[in-house]
């Protein structure tokens, strides 16, 4: 085989050129690591919001909170079904809360986005989500006109500090007197209040828009499951909550990953067109030492490997600094509307070793597409090229 | 022979580089027109959303409806508004195809006696709407819907409920066309008269929302807050906006998606312009002696930069042209028409604005003749002894 | 090296222009009615004109002659860098003439040694891994093959120019760095084709005076392709090419 110091030299020899081809393929392989990472991020806010062992309870057809309405003497009816849990103090752990959409000034004055507000028995929170802290200021006071705010849209909306207040509607405003964090799960996008007071100020009272059930195990969800989908009077359906968020997720996460690899697809075209100018030129540069190699015998397999290995070489370096500057990516906070609530969820680019390996893998396989036909030119040369002038 | 007849002559010097650079380019042109394109068929909706129609929503979200009795200080029931020409009032009812239920379609229960009037430009023949008005479980479509579901005049068609559960049944009783290009050409209309009766007591007569045309668009604000003023002292209070301004705040909810297309049609463009560099450079390096023969013959360091310049500029110009030239066809015929046919909701409009063409070709001659530079700066340094000893 | 081969006979019908000085041995090259046409717009040019010729094994021969007379066309052939478009050519008891491009590689790896005009190296590789090059065909292993190219180095005398690019080196010690590649494998034949050409006489005159100890002392068969009369002089054996045929 030809040695692989000689592919690496002539990379560096090559400098320019070398750089150009790299810097195209690390392009590509940025935008396509930045989607995979931005996905990631989607995909684990929402992930940390749901618990096995917790089913939600919605009107039967609804793909998320907002929409859905249960009435409040179905909630006696969940709390009886077989398998919930009960807390220390015999109350079964099954958690009413209403969801609604709030149509707020963003801080930075370019107009609005939508927040979701969330009503819910305050008093209950620990038990039910025991991840949530509360990282500067207090807790909300049940049944009061409090409100805590999640730490990934303070600064977003106009009205979301400490001390400020927003109004529900003329007369009904709301103070915010702490910020809260649960575990960079979406509720951090949320602004949480009172249940009661969140429900009268949108004539919703005697109604909810979900119900959260503690199970005593993951494994009693089929029971209940059937146990509260039987009464088709009621129309409800039960969900896992895992199962719940990934449905949350699946269209904005599609979309993302969808746009990202067709940007990738396309992209990498050219920067693979940039990878084969290069090799196609250092071929035709190099065309007496190839002939040389030929002459002293070496195979034109083993003179096709060897370009194609520089051409690899050549993405790897690209693919390597693409990556590097996608882990960049890391630090910035990406706001979008989730297709399907309509309302906005903050989340960050997340890197994993997966996704470096498949963007590194990624640019290889373009290095290893723009380097074969140069490289099958490569290996026609006639050993007799040695002897030319 | 000219100097820029030289400067082309070198473009046939190494055909299979030329060639590639220039599908390069053209490629890296047509993804800047697909992703700009793609921008401009998002925000066509916030430049053709009427100025003169306005919407009236709850004050606080639009998910929450307001009581339909608002709707009477509009239709001269209990009072009409200065400035107001027609109002109509509609429900959104969020249905979904009982199968195919991730394909996304408006379904909106309208005021059947008005709605039209409001949204003159969606056109249905008169024996249809006719028809329609009669059958109170009858729906208009957009013709867009009707292609993509296989639906026609005629049909029954059983939707699921999601905002008000259970099955609805439906007969089509015409289609809409569209003859303005930003209608969505794919909603489902029904007879808000029916989707009320068929509720219970305690949620019936609420409105999504008021939709109402004005005589004079440049008033649209002030009547828009004389609208507001009326509902002021109620228990609830309303919103009341332009379509062009309620447009733009619903696309703030996209706006990290459209800087990151933003971002990303840019980085199409480094690519491109480091595909040109590298070509021109590397010809450039090969043709040092042969810019020594010319030093020789009596040319002057400015002579070879221009033929650099002009070589960079051509293969732009090339690329760029042929760029457009797959554009059209790929962006508007293919994706274009797949994407209004069967995502109209989104993209009721997807066509290449003229000046994202003109961009396109300006930013590849452009580029190609700043990646030209620094070669032709260089080139320019030369002396003839060096560039005649250099081979290859 | 084998040196067993010393019948006295064979090498009669060969070599016209030699006399008493070549050593009676076996013919390690034969050529018979090799032809060797090209076809420049569809005219079709015989380069070689059914020519004969035997080389003995351990001569040192050059070829002269005017520029488009064959001579490096036939140089082409006899390393198997060319195959003729017809006639048997027989190299080292192999038919180059009728072998396949893979085996064909092969078999300059283990048989051939080159020495170019141009010398040739690999630009980025030192002395040391150009010379090495032809080692990586074999099965040895690294430190066996950095030993031998060492050894070859030492032979052509530029043990302290090992780890120096071609850049670095003057033409003389370029050719001489290609003359060590040549031998590293330890082929029967080595080809030089004009390997004085882009030298100054004195590098010129080291040159030659390494290919005649590679002769002399290692008992190489050496042809060589070369205008300059002082080159030719040193062969043992002088045979000249005029419009593809022998003199």
């Amino acid at each position: 085989m030809v040695p692989i110091r000689y592919n690496v030299r002539n990379l560096l020899v090559r400098r320019t050129t070398t750089m150009a081809a790299a810097l195209g393929v690390g392009l590509v392989v940025f935008v396509l690591a930045a989607s995979l990472m931005l996905n990631e991020g989607l995909a684990r806010t929402l992930d940390q919001s749901g618990s096995a062992d917790t089913a939600i309870v919605l009107r039967k057809g609804s793909d998320s909170e907002m929409p859905s309405s249960v009435e409040d003497k179905a909630i006696s009816l969940i709390k009886v079904a077989p398998g919930v849990k009960s807390s220390s103090d015999g109350q079964p752990l099954v958690l009413g809360e209403v969801v609604v959409v709030l149509f707020q000034d963003l801080a930075n004055g370019k107009g609005k986005s939508n927040a979701t507000l969330r009503g819910m028995p305050l008093d209950r929170v620990q038990v039910f989500r025991p991840e949530v802290k509360i990282i500067e200021g207090r807790m909300a006071a049940p049944g009061t006109d409090e409100v805590v705010v999640g730490a990934r849209v303070v600064g977003r909306f106009k009205g979301f500090e400490i001390g400020q207040s927003l109004d529900l509607r003329k007369a009904r405003p709301v103070k915010v007197v702490g910020i809260f964090e649960a575990n960079g799960s979406s509720f951090e996008s949320e602004v949480w209040g009172d249940i009661e007071y969140v429900r009268s100020a949108f004539g919703r009272e005697a109604v909810v828009s979900s119900v959260r059930v503690k199970l005593e195990s993951p494994a009693v969800f089929d029971g209940f499951e059937v146990a509260v989908e039987r009464d088709k009077q009621l129309g409800l359906e039960v969900l896992a909550e895992p199962d719940f968020y990934r449905k949350q997720s699946e269209n904005t996460s599609i979309f993302i990953i969808a746009m990202g690899t067709l940007i990738a697809v396309f992209f990498s075209i050219g920067a693979m067109i940039g990878a084969m100018i290069t090799m196609y030129g250092s071929v035709a540069h190099r065309k007496r030492e190839i002939g040389v190699l030929r002459a002293l015998g070496f195979s034109r397999s083993a003179i096709m490997f060897s370009f194609l290995l520089e051409s690899v070489l050549l993405a790897l370096l690209g693919a390597s600094l693409g990556t590097l500057a996608s882990l960049g990516m890391g630090l910035v906070k990406f706001s979008m509307l989730n297709f399907t609530t309509f309302s906005e969820i903050t989340f960050q680019f997340t890197a994993t070793p997966e996704i470096i390996l498949r963007s590194i893998i990624f640019g290889g396989v373009m290095g290893v597409l723009g380097g074969f036909l140069p490289a099958i030119r490569a290996a026609r040369t006639a050993p007799i090229e040695a002897m030319k002038g | 022979m000219t100097l820029s007849g030289l400067s082309i002559k070198n473009i046939g010097h190494n055909w299979l580089r030329t060639i590639l650079t220039v599908v390069g380019t053209a490629i890296a042109i047509l993804s800047f027109v697909l992703i700009r394109t793609t921008l401009s068929a998002w925000e066509a909706g916030v430049d053709n959303a009427a100025q003169d129609r306005l919407s009236t929503i709850h004050r606080v979200t639009f998910v929450m409806p307001l009581p339909k009795r608002y709707f009477d200080e509009f239709n001269g029931a209990r009072g009409r508004i200065p400035g107001v020409k027609a109002s109509t009032f509609m429900n959104w009812v969020g249905h979904k195809h009982p199968t195919r239920e991730t394909e996304f379609f408006a379904t909106m229960a309208v005021d059947s006696g008005t709605y039209f009037d409001v949204y003159p430009e969606m056109s249905v023949p008169p024996d249809q709407l006719a028809n329609w008005k009669e059958n109170r479980q009858g729906a208009i479509i957009g013709e867009a819907l009707a292609n993509q579901f296989g639906w026609k005049v005629g049909d029954d068609v059983t939707l699921t409920g999601t905002i008000y559960p259970g099955d609805w049944k439906y007969k089509i009783e015409g289609v809409y066309e569209a003859t303005k290009k930003s209608v969505d050409r794919a909603q489902f209309l029904t007879h808000w008269d029916y989707l009320n009766d068929s509720l219970p007591e305690g949620r019936r007569d609420m409105i999504g929302w008021v939709a109402s045309t004005v005589d004079d668009a440049s008033r649209a604000a002030d009547i828009s807050a004389a609208i507001d003023a009326k509902f002021d002292d109620q228990d609830i209070q309303t919103r009341t906006m332009s379509e062009k301004a309620m447009t733009m705040e619903f696309l703030g909810g996209a706006s990290a998606i459209l800087s990151a297309l933003d971002i990303v049609s840019l980085v199409i463009l480094g690519i491109m312009m480091l595909i040109l560099g590298n070509t021109i450079a590397m010809g450039v390096r090969e043709r040092t002696h042969e810019y020594g023969v010319l030093l020789a013959l009596g040319f002057r360091p400015k002579h070879i930069a221009t033929f650099i310049l002009g070589e960079g500029l051509f293969i732009g110009l090339l690329g760029g042209a042929l760029g457009l030239l797959i554009s059209y066809p790929i962006v508007e015929q293919g994706l274009g028409r797949w994407l209004e046919e069967n995502m109209g909701a989104y993209f009721p409009y997807f066509s290449i604005p003229t000046s994202v063409s003109a961009l396109a070709l300006g930013m590849a001659v452009a580029l190609a003749g700043l990646a030209a530079l620094v070669p032709a700066y260089s080139a320019s340094k030369l002396d003839v002894i060096t560039a005649l000893r250099r081979i290859g | 090296m084998s040196e067993e081969a010393t019948s006295a006979e064979t090498s009669k019908a060969s070599a016209k222009a030699s006399d008493t000085t070549t050593a009676k041995r076996s013919p390690i090259i034969v050529c018979r009615k090799i032809v060797r046409s090209f076809w420049r717009a569809k005219e079709r040019l015989d380069v070689l004109d059914e020519l004969d010729l035997e080389i003995a094994e351990g001569s040192f021969e050059a070829l002269m002659g005017p520029s488009g007379s064959g001579k490096t066309t036939l140089l082409n052939l006899i390393a198997g860098l060319d195959r003729p478009t017809s006639g048997t050519l027989t190299v080292a008891g192999t038919e180059v003439s009728a072998m396949g491009d893979a085996a064909l590689a092969r078999w300059r790896s283990q048989t051939i040694g080159f020495v170019f005009q141009h010398f040739n190296l690999i630009p980025v590789l030192t002395a040391l891994e150009n010379v090495e090059l032809p080692l990586l065909l074999t099965s040895l292993g690294s430190s066996e093959r950095k030993k031998r190219a060492q050894i070859a180095l030492r032979v052509v005398g530029l043990e302290d120019r090992m780890h120096h690019r071609p850049q670095q080196l003057s033409g003389g010690q370029e050719q001489r760095v290609g003359i060590a590649r040549a031998i590293v494998h330890d082929p029967k034949i080595i080809v030089a084709d004009e390997p004085t050409g882009e030298l100054d006489r004195k590098s010129a005159d080291e040159v030659l005076h390494l290919l005649e100890r590679l002769n002399k002392e290692f008992d190489k068969t050496i042809l060589m392709v070369t205008h300059d009369p002082a080159a030719a002089e040193r062969a043992t054996v002088l045979r000249k090419l005029d419009k593809g045929k022998l003199l």
